[in-house]
């Protein structure tokens, strides 16, 4: 089972409330035969701008995530089922992912443009699209006749 | 060039004593033929002039921008608008600028971060590049 982040904004409530929302997503989770993994507080504070949602124009919410291991067919199911919940102003649900290993390429970018490899693929595409051009084959630069 | 002359030539030079060799039909290695190895001859060094490799400053720290790091994020917003910088300005190699504007999105997303302006909260926060003197110039 991969493993998923829950990230989501609760409304503005009293403790024991927030404490009830939490336990009932949990549970909607473990419910369906998913893991959790972790639980993070993010604190509560102003949100970015207001967010309307479930008729409600919202200023404040606290964040939280849940990760969560879960089969990937149950999170559209999980989307829709927070998306009805009152409480949850915004839910998104990311997959966790390890980051892959690169080295830093900072220093070919910097170089001068004839240098660079990008550059150069771009000369090369740029030359196979040219037309082909009629050839004299008469071994001079130049055309010998009026045109 | 200089340097393949160089090693051409001792290269020929070191072969003088066997009878035949593939580069004694060039005028190049009959001059060398009777001189002696010189000690002003080019020699074979890596480049004195090349620069030094450079690092962005995310892959210099090895950080992984997380959508979770506002304040970290927050620093590739512009203040007067929210938009992210591009690459020319904040000097990030391709893979790091990458992550950072999907992260950057991801927590707009998830209504962590501002999408109009900069978080007045890291307003004071130090400058890692100037907007002012991009490190490559662009067509604006
Ligand atoms: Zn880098």
């Amino acid at each position: 089972m991969p493993s998923y982040e829950l990230a989501m904004v609760l409304r503005q409530m009293s403790r024991p409330e927030l404490v009830s929302v939490l336990k009932r997503t949990a549970e909607s989770i473990l419910d369906k035969g998913c893991i959790i993994r972790n639980l993070e507080n993010l604190g509560t504070r102003a949100l970015p701008h207001k967010i309307s949602e479930h008729g409600v124009v919202h200023r404040e919410g606290s964040y939280f995530t849940i990760t969560f291991d879960s089969a990937p067919t149950k999170i559209s199911d999980f989307m829709e089922e927070f998306g009805r919940d009152i409480d949850i102003v915004r839910r998104r649900i990311f997959k966790i992912e390890e980051p892959e290993e690169f080295q830093c390429t900072l220093h070919e970018e910097m170089l001068p443009p004839a240098y660079r490899k990008d550059v150069q693929e771009m000369i090369d595409i740029a030359k196979r699209k040219q037309k082909p051009k009629f050839k004299y084959n008469s071994g001079l630069d130049y055309y010998p006749f009026q045109k | 060039m200089l340097r393949i002359i160089g090693t051409v030539v001792r290269s020929a030079a070191s072969s003088t004593r066997s009878i035949v060799t593939p580069f004694s039909s060039t005028t190049l290695v009959q001059r060398n033929i009777s001189a002696p190895v010189q000690s002003d001859e080019p020699i074979d060094i890596p480049n004195p002039y090349e620069k030094e490799r450079r690092e962005c400053i995310l892959c210099k720290h090895n950080i992984v921008p997380n959508y979770k790091n506002i304040k970290l994020l927050s620093q590739f917003q512009s203040p007067y608008t929210g938009r992210i910088y591009g690459r020319h300005i904040t000097g990030l190699c391709k893979q790091k600028q990458e992550q950072v504007e999907k992260a950057i999105i991801r927590a707009q997303n998830c209504a962590l971060m501002p999408t109009y302006h900069k978080d007045m909260d890291f307003f004071q926060d130090p400058r890692l590049f100037d907007p002012e003197k991009p490190v490559r110039p662009h067509k604006y």
